[in-house]
């Protein structure tokens, strides 16, 4: 029985003034308290789990061997490899981000069309999304390896075989490719999303006043798309500025630290280095950025145009 | 024919090309691992120099792979993940659920500042909090430990957005005729909302599944027993090896890529609602 009647036979045999009144007392009683039980768990989670954490690491970064001091940050700063990390990072998110969200946003117009085998072609773009991180890592480092499937491909186009994952210039790229692999997919998903939300008499209008595909794509589709197409740039910002697997599976952040990413840098300053407060004043740094993108984030989600 | 038909089905071919080619870019690798896994593990790096259509068409198809690693410590870890994405679902749709039902039908004075800073904290990367969270996990001795992979996993900043938006378009007609018949907040959660949630509830369930099935670094923190290792940890261990057998390596990354995928493929319907439902706002 999903809510019993009350004995007096329920809403219907009462007056409205006194359904009024029930209603307004309840109004008044489902206030913070009712709530705060259902949230209790969520919100406890956020302090061990969340909080906790960063108040943790905010004072581990303060420790210095002659007691609390901001000595850890001013060597993060002054020294090289930590700045050379964040650089290393900017870099990989200015390609891998306007990659990702380029082929995601062509490949979601693309399959907008029909054309025949248009699902089967967009399952397919799909499916590396379900692949695990590590294990595309894995399977790209195979490939990449000098004597295999990628360098044979290369040279029977009549390219010359690349060093890829053992090259400064070449790795941190491999590691874009293996991450558009795997990410591409998921975002055109939100890109579709966003496309079926577009009215199609917008397209019909145009097709009658004879604009063309490219007309169309940059007065309709791109206008009407920028709140999805805002959200998954700044999702793929967020997501791929804590990229970790990669490195540490296929690269150790090398080779001469080119693909040495903030996330592997404070790992390996927490673990191979054994320095936790160095390790925590980089992984402040990180969280501060991260809060502040999220932020963006969380209002691009939130906002009404 | 006419000119805008031509032009139309010029367009269409078009169209075609570039969907066979991206399906190709994307779909080749899947094939690759598929194949590599299915045949001997020598025939694997064969038929490169020249590159052959046979490296994508193996003479003999084989389970042997499988059999091998099966037979290893692979299955342990296969089913810790196993365990740790089913509980990871379980106690997260609980927490998000309740969480997200608390931030919606339930009024009261800063509902959107609690809720902002609920999904904004869950949604920022966990690998940032990964480092001294698992310092903390040690200090509280959950290293080694079911818990201890799970409980970081089950508030999940989307899975809550997710749900809340949901249960925000539920008309609170419903709600208010149930307390007038003397229901509870509770009764209207478990009778009332979440029967009515099936589409977001999955949704929830796949993006809980996903987070908890690929995690990596959060593993290799807190887990030092082999016994414990997670599936793609223990893959990436198997590579470290001075030798290793690529048979099985690709045995291994077809299974752990296979259960995440036809998970998605079968529910793509309730995943499509959830990205939509992100992606708009109507």
């Amino acid at each position: 029985m999903a809510i019993a009647p009350p004995a007096d036979g329920g809403v219907r045999h009462l007056a409205r003034h006194q359904v009024r009144r029930r209603l307004g007392s309840l109004a008044r009683s489902e206030g913070a308290g009712g709530a705060a039980l259902f949230i209790a768990p969520a919100l406890l989670a956020l302090l061990l789990f969340r909080v906790m954490p960063a108040v943790y690491t905010a004072l581990a970064s303060l420790e210095t061997p002659t007691g609390l001091g901001l000595e850890n940050y001013r060597y993060m700063v002054t020294s090289g490899f930590f700045l050379q990390s964040v650089q290393t990072t900017l870099i990989f998110s200015l390609i891998v981000n306007p990659l990702q969200v380029v082929l995601a946003l062509g490949l979601a117009v693309l399959f907008q069309g029909r054309f025949p085998g248009v699902g089967f072609t967009r399952t397919m773009v799909f499916l590396p999304t379900a692949v695990p991180l590590a294990v595309a890592s894995i399977v790209w480092g195979v490939a990449f390896r000098p004597d295999s499937v990628v360098n044979a491909l290369l040279v029977s186009l009549g390219l010359g075989p690349q060093p890829f994952l053992t090259s400064p210039e070449q790795a941190l790229l491999s590691i874009v490719v293996l991450l558009s692999w795997v990410g591409v997919g998921y975002w055109m998903m939100f890109l579709i999303a966003g496309l079926h939300d577009i009215p199609e008499v917008y397209y019909e209008a145009a097709a009658v006043d004879g604009a063309g595909p490219v007309r169309c794509f940059f007065s309709i589709t791109l206008p009407l798309l920028r709140r999805p197409l805002a959200f998954v740039t700044v999702a793929a910002t967020v997501a791929n500025f804590v990229i970790f697997a990669p490195v540490q599976i296929l690269t150790d952040g090398g080779p001469q630290g080119a693909t040495n990413l903030v996330m592997y840098e404070a790992y390996q300053r927490a673990y191979a280095f054994a320095d936790l407060p160095l390790a925590s004043a980089e992984v402040l740094a990180l969280l501060v950025v991260m809060i502040v993108v999220v932020g963006v984030q969380f209002r691009l989600l939130r906002s009404e145009t | 024919m006419s000119t805008p038909n031509r032009r139309s089905g010029i367009r269409r071919a078009g169209r075609i090309t570039l969907g066979v080619a991206a399906a190709l870019l994307f779909g080749l690798p899947v094939l690759w691992i598929v194949v590599s896994a299915l045949r001997p593990p020598r025939e694997i790096f064969e038929f490169l120099a020249p590159l052959t259509p046979r490296v994508l068409i193996p003479e003999t198809l084989t389970l042997r792979s499988f059999s091998v690693l099966l037979s290893g410590t692979f299955p342990r870890a296969l089913v810790n993940s196993l365990v740790v994405a089913v509980l990871t679902v379980a106690g997260g749709l609980l927490l998000c659920s309740t969480a997200a039902f608390g931030l919606s039908a339930v009024r009261f004075r800063h509902r959107e500042a609690v809720f902002a800073v609920v999904v904004i904290s869950f949604m920022i990367p966990f690998e940032a909090i990964a480092i001294p969270l698992s310092q903390l996990f040690r200090d509280w001795g959950l290293q080694n430990s079911y818990a201890g992979l799970v409980l970081p996993g089950v508030a999940n900043g989307l899975a809550i957005f997710l749900l809340r938006q949901f249960f925000l378009g539920i008309p609170s007609e419903l709600k208010d005729a149930a307390r007038v018949d003397g229901a509870g907040l509770w009764t209207i959660f478990t009778r009332i909302y979440l029967p009515l949630s099936k589409p977001p509830l999955i949704g929830a369930g796949l993006i809980l599944f996903m987070f908890s099935w690929r995690e990596y670094l959060w593993p290799l923190l807190i887990i030092s027993e082999p016994g414990m290792d997670v599936a793609p940890v223990a893959l990436a261990k198997f590579v470290g090896q001075f030798q290793f057998d690529y048979g099985q390596l690709f045995a291994g990354a077809l299974l752990v890529a296979a259960i995440p995928a036809v998970l998605l493929l079968r529910l793509q319907r309730y995943f499509r609602q959830s990205v939509a439902s992100v992606a708009i706002k109507e």
